[in-house]
Parts: structure tokens; sequence; C-alpha cells
């Protein structure tokens, strides 16, 4: 009620001051004014991102302390996981190897999609 | 190699952060921006200033920006760096942040570029002059409220059986999950168009899925934007909090935020 706006005086002092990292990048990303540079760059929307870097919006540390630390297990962030993903595959292509080897039909009625995945 | 101290002319380019129509050149100091080493400075062209900063050229190409993207930490950098010097820009007055990655050959192409626009800027730094901008985020919990009642009432039918039972609460379930749901989105429509009427302008944002949030307890429904005079601030926090009590509902507000969602055309 007893607010005194000091009408055109000084600008509002932006912030926030804690921001977390989706709304700025939403920002700085999605939003902002396009003009053309002379280096064509071109950034994904957030929601790409998001999938590609698995983006988490607090701290790792805050993400760490709620239990949630699946990027280490994302190849893309981690070159342990990475190994492990590679042991996966070997492990799935050595019992695939083996199945076909043995004469068994496991391995033809697999979906021929798969060999190329 | 010939020597001239700041020769690097063609190894750099010029990066730009946003643009107003007065700077002052003190609160650019002890800035970073995205290449420590290079001052962030006032670049005038016509009538407006613009905010920009040398980097060293080979860092900034769109291979760079490529690999950038693949790596969380030094996206987070950048994006930060970014919107630190739009926000101490902003304090000098109405500011148009440009987007992340905007980059010219050299300072003369920038300012060729941006005088083009010259008249683009004015317009948008009129509009959001006096304003700010409001993030405002609905958030309601990720389950169903249980109904026991619903799962109680098939004993009383005779008749079904145990499948028929089940098969009845499941669907008793079912409703109480789409209840529950379009419970949400009502709730999301109205803190929406209430607070719309406080603003100048209003965006809606795509709400941050769990993948981004991280949280597993309740789902994000409502991501706005809002543009609002300085008058008007209290009373958006004021209806803000307003929502949370009667819903029951989690209503988070954020900003000011220099109005990044209301200088684009999109």
């Amino acid at each position: 009620m007893t607010d005194v706006v000091s009408g055109q005086a000084a600008p509002p002092a932006y912030g926030p001051a804690t921001t977390n990292l989706a709304d700025i990048l939403e920002r700085v990303l999605d939003k902002g004014i396009v003009i053309a540079g002379d280096i064509k760059i071109d950034l994904l929307d957030i929601e790409l991102l998001t999938i590609r870097l698995r983006l988490f919006v607090s701290s790792v540390e805050t993400a760490r302390k709620a239990g949630i630390d699946w990027w280490e297990t994302d190849p893309a962030l981690s070159s342990r996981a990475a190994r492990h993903e590679l042991h996966e595959e070997n492990q799935r292509l050595r019992e695939r190897v083996a199945a076909l080897e043995s004469g068994d039909s496991a391995g033809s009625a697999a979906p021929k999609s798969e060999a190329g995945a | 190699m010939t020597g001239h101290p700041d020769a690097p002319e063609t190894a750099t380019a010029t990066y730009v952060f946003a643009v107003g129509r007065r700077l002052d050149p003190a609160v650019l100091s002890g800035l970073t921006g995205l290449a420590a080493g290079f001052p962030v400075r006032g670049l005038t062209f016509g009538p407006l200033t613009a905010v920009v900063q040398h980097v060293p050229a080979d860092e900034f190409t769109q291979e760079a920006w490529q690999e950038r993207l693949s790596d969380r930490a030094e996206l987070e950098r950048c994006a930060r760096a970014h919107h630190e010097v739009v926000t101490r820009a902003a304090t000098c007055g109405p500011t148009v942040p440009l987007a992340l990655a905007t980059l010219y050959r050299g300072d003369d192409r920038a300012r060729q570029a941006l005088a083009e626009d010259t008249h683009r800027f004015a317009a948008t730094l009129d509009r959001v002059e006096g304003h700010a901008e409001w993030g405002v985020k609905v958030w309601v919990p990720a389950a169903a409220p249980k109904r026991p009642e619903t799962a109680a009432a098939p004993s009383l039918r005779g008749g079904g059986g145990a499948g028929r039972a089940y098969l009845e609460r499941k669907r008793g379930l079912r409703q109480a999950r789409e209840h529950h749901h379009e419970r949400a989105l009502r709730i999301a429509e109205d803190v929406d168009a209430a607070l719309r009427r406080l603003a100048t302008a209003a965006r809606r944002l795509r709400p941050h899925t769990s993948e981004m949030t991280g949280e597993k307890n309740r789902v994000q429904v409502l991501n706005a934007a809002y543009l609002v005079t300085a008058v008007r601030e209290r009373e958006l926090r004021d209806a803000a909090e307003t929502w949370r009590r009667r819903t029951g509902v989690d209503v988070e507000v954020s900003g000011p935020w220099v109005p990044y969602s209301f200088v684009g055309e999109g």
C-alpha cells in the first residue's frame, strides 16, 4: 500500500541473484534478439540440448545430494561409463557369436535392424 | 609477428552481448565475459551502444561451438558469462540482450551489421523501458492423491469377484490420475490468466521436463514470463502468493530478469 515507486529513477537491479542453469539457457539460447552474425552458429534449442547433455538444472552438487547421479553413467559424459558400455556391448556380441556358432536359431531370429544398432 | 601491440585484429572476432542507449563503462569493469584478458566494452553505432568483447577467433568458430554444446561445464560457463554481462549492462538503462554466440569478424563489421538494425533496436528499447521480466513456474505433485473410496466401492457389488474388483480399482485410479492432471492444467491456465492481467506482455515458455529439473516428486505445469512495470512487481508477487495459498500448488517467482523473452519476434 505504501509502495513508493521512484518513477523514472534508477532502473531495476536485475538479477536474479541465484539462477538455475535451465532458466538462463532458455533465455540466452532461445530468446534474445537474433541478428545475423558473420560466423554462422547453429545453437540447439534447450530441449535438444537437454537430450544431448542430459542437462541438469540444479548444480551437480545438489543433484548428488539428492542421489541423482545418472550422468556418471552417461557415455557422453563419462569415459568410465563409456568403457562400461563397451564391455556390455562386447558381452552382447560374444553371446551372439556363441549362439550363431552353435547353429542355434536365436541369432537369425533377431531382427535385422539390430545388426546396425 | 609484426610486433604491432594489437596486431591480432585478424585473430579475434567481436562478440556482441547486448544493445542499449547509454552505457557507463564503469559498470563493465571487472567482467571476464567470454574470453579472459579481453575487456568487455562499449561499441557505439549511431545513437545506440552495443556491449562487445574481442574473443580469440579460433575458439569461437562453428566447430568450437559444436564442441561447446557437448560440454556441459563449458556451455554453462558461456551462458552464465553472457548473462552476467547482459545483467550488468542493464543497470545503465533499458537493454536488449542478443542471443548467445552473436559474432562478427571485427568491430567494423559488428558496427555495420548492428547499424542496419538500429530502428528495430530502438523500437525494442522503447517497448521494454521501465519493465522487467518475471519468470513464474507452477508445480504440482507428481502423483495423483490416493482415493481410498474408489478402492473400497467394488466390494459392495456382488457377482463380479476379484477380477471385477481389480478392474474397478484400476479404473478408479485412472480416473483419479486424469482428475489430478486436469486440475493441474486448469490451475496453470488460471494462474497464467491472472498474471497476464498485471503484465504488459506475457510469454509461455516450455515447462521443464523432469529430466531437466531432476525432480521426482513434482511436475512443472506452467513456465511463463511476464513483462511487468516496476509499479506492478509487488502485485505480481502478491498474486503468486495468493494462488499458492488458494490451491496448495507451488508457484515460484524468479526475477527481475532483463527482458530476454520480450525482445525477439517469436
